[in-house]
């Protein structure tokens, strides 16, 4: 019988918060369900809260300090930017009315300007997160080291996950000689930890001179080096689908392997790759503060992992120094981890505890 | 087929493995920039260039780079020749780690330090398994309870704080309740080494660090295989035929949940590996990833490439023994 409670579907019978569930998806796409599973998780929000936050900071700091010239002519930045000795010069600021106009609220300092009587000074109203041991304002250092710290994670997670799917999906779709190659390779690249793997490329490769520095050579190596684990699961998904009916379907209209492939099949093996970036995020970020923070970073950056490696010998007299870059950093990989195991349940209830 | 068998077909599954791994490594070197003969030589004083040129050729064909008549020796000699060495167990001579103006055999480095790297990375697996196992058991007999979400949290927070991070706090803490940093230092390693009560005192704070690095990990894992199996109607029959609940836990659903759990721990060494290095460099613990970091640091090259030589054997040898343990575990599986 058929109440207004419980509704009898074939011979299920559904309770009344399955059936609202089901009332409210009626008609909704995927990625508004998705996005209505998110939002209903508040950890997950949680972390795309955190994430949104770090890449606005990021996205910030790269203008004011790519743009500076062309912010300062446009008026938008105070001082000359060609005259180091300014005391505007490349300061955040910060006019409150009534406040006088030659000693605003520093909001930010120059990243590299540092004051050498202002050295090791602890947190306060004026350096919020303290000084460091040369005299950076930590505030200044942090914001502007969320460009580097931030990117190398997305560039170098991004351009693994690209090669990665592209020979995942190959090595998938025709198998055979293609497969087990890429398989063998996989399995050398799989046996080496790839923190160690790390070192030794970096190690090597310390003198290449390319535009980007230092780091552009390990988010490369990064990349060559970290496909096997995405393309194992495109690989397995592609084994799952070729033989579904919509590709024969497709086949039998004469689509071409390429368009089958991207067209067809990818967009199919969307789910786990959405999953796969945003917790590699986490791990790509973590491994380069790890690289950094051992001492095979670019010390001339400004990220968090180099001015952790810079100031972690003065964690135990000024705890200030190291601790707020190592906040940050594990701030980052929280919010990315919170983020991809909430996509992860919303993309795929099944694997959901 | 036997389990001999088996094993046996496993092990020679090694070599080839090894092989692509030792070759990775040699053309690494090999299209890497700069001359591994400069970067030995450092600076050395000379007043004329035939005085250099000496020099740099007799290191040359010391290194077998350039053979007796001053010719390059081509790159595939020089990797059989490397393989061979390896085979006799010879890795080269150290750069950086020397005595009396000799580098010191890799081999003996190792066979010196590796048990410092032995005695911590066996004691922190075992205990992580211990503490990982209880806390799975807990949070998921008790899901979404106040004891479940804490340590739920608690574990994410864990898993997202970097390891070598964690080593720092918790040397902080100890610095500010016990004034003692626990970074190692001479009187720690006095022989006899498993009766020096410094060892113990030095071997604590590492221990912990990579213990916490390790359960994190697990935990996580543990709980959700245990919650996955749960489910399962045999769980269901097992509660409903009257057995108290620990039976059902420890009998029913743990048994059924290690098997997954051995193969993502078996397949996660290099991570465990990599977290070793991290915590032995913070805690200046005297083991095979100071060692290899410290040597990195200073491009000592042989000692890299036996290095990174040795890690991928381990974790090998670690897979193999985790195939060889899920044959054990479960009698499904056909070999």
């Amino acid at each position: 019988m058929a109440t207004a409670e419980q509704e009898q579907i074939g011979e299920f019978l559904l309770d009344e918060k399955t059936l609202r569930e089901i009332e409210t998806m009626k008609g909704a796409g995927q990625w508004s369900i998705v996005w209505r599973r998110i939002r209903k998780d508040k950890m997950g929000m949680l972390g795309l809260y955190i994430v949104l936050f770090l890449i606005l900071m990021a996205f910030a700091s790269w203008i004011l300090l790519g743009f500076d010239n062309w912010l300062t002519h446009q008026g938008a930045l105070l001082g000359d930017p060609s005259n180091p000795a300014s005391l505007n010069n490349l300061y955040v600021e910060l006019w409150l009315p009534g406040m006088p106009a030659d000693s605003p609220l520093v909001l930010f300092q120059h990243p590299r300007h540092h004051f050498p009587e202002l050295a090791k000074l602890p947190p306060s109203f004026e350096h919020p997160f303290g000084t460091d041991g040369v005299g950076h304002d930590m505030v200044s250092r942090i914001f502007f080291g969320a460009t580097v710290s931030l990117a190398l994670g997305f560039i170098g997670q991004m351009t693994t996950v690209i090669i990665g799917t592209f020979l995942g999906s190959i090595a998938g779709f025709y198998g055979g000689i293609i497969d087990e190659v890429l398989q063998r390779v996989i399995e050398i690249l799989y046996s080496m930890p790839g923190f160690i793997l790390m070192i030794f490329i970096i190690v090597l490769f310390e003198d290449v001179k390319i535009p980007g520095g230092r780091y552009a050579v390990v988010v490369i190596f990064f990349s060559l080096i970290g496909w096997g684990g995405t393309a194992l699961i495109v690989r397995s998904n592609f084994f799952s689908l070729k033989h579904q009916d919509f590709v024969e379907a497709e086949r039998a209209l004469g689509a071409s392997d390429m368009r089958i492939i991207f067209k067809h099949i990818l967009p199919n093996s969307l789910a786990p790759l959405i999953i796969i970036v945003t917790l590699g995020i986490a791990n790509t970020i973590f491994l380069f503060a790890a690289l950094a923070f051992f001492g095979f970073g670019d010390p001339n950056a400004v990220s968090w992992g180099d001015d952790l490696n810079k100031w972690q010998n003065d964690l135990l007299y000024y705890p200030w120094m190291p601790m707020f870059p190592a906040l940050f950093i594990f701030f980052t990989v929280l919010g990315f981890n919170l983020l991809g195991d909430a996509l992860r349940d919303a993309l795929d209830p099944r694997l959901k505890d | 087929m036997s389990l001999k068998g088996f094993i046996i077909r496993r092990t020679i599954y090694i070599i080839p493995v090894m092989l692509g791994i030792t070759l990775m490594n040699f053309t690494l070197i090999n299209v890497s920039p700069g001359d591994p003969v400069i970067v030995r030589l450092g600076l050395i004083q000379c007043d004329r260039d035939d005085c250099y040129n000496l020099a740099y050729n007799t290191e040359a064909i010391e290194m077998g780079l350039l053979d007796r008549d001053l010719y390059t020796v081509p790159w595939f000699n020089r990797y059989i020749s490397f393989v061979n060495d390896l085979l006799h167990f010879d890795l080269g001579d150290s750069w950086y780690y020397t005595q009396a103006g000799e580098g010191i055999p890799i081999s003996q480095i190792i066979s010196e330090r590796a048990v410092y790297t032995i005695v911590l990375n066996v004691l922190s697996f075992f205990f992580s398994l211990l503490l990982a196992t209880a806390i799975g058991v807990v949070s998921a007999t008790r899901q979404n309870s106040f004891w479940d979400r804490s340590l739920t949290f608690a574990m994410l927070l864990g898993y997202s704080m970097p390891l070598f991070w964690l080593a720092k706090l918790l040397m902080l803490l100890s610095f500010q309740l016990f004034n003692f940093t626990g970074v190692a230092n001479k009187d720690a390693f006095k022989k006899p080494l498993f009766l020096n009560p410094n060892f113990y005192k030095y071997l604590i704070l590492p221990t912990l660090a990579l213990t916490l690095g390790g359960l994190v990990f697990m935990a996580r894992l543990v709980r959700s295989q245990l919650l996955e199996i749960l489910r399962q109607d045999y769980i269901t029959t097992a509660k409903a035929k009257g057995l108290d609940n620990r039976a059902v836990i420890y009998k029913h659903a743990f048994r059924n949940g290690l098997l997954p759990i051995v193969t993502i721990i078996g397949n996660s060494l290099p991570g465990l590996l990599a977290g070793s290095v991290m915590i032995e460099s913070v805690f200046g613990w005297p083991g095979l990833g100071t060692v290899f970091l410290e040597g990195a640091l200073f491009r000592d090259y042989p000692m890299m490439m036996a290095t990174n030589t040795i890690f991928p054997l381990l974790f090998l040898v670690a897979r193999l023994l985790t195939d060889i343990t899920y044959v054990f575990i479960d009698p499904r599986i056909k070999y």
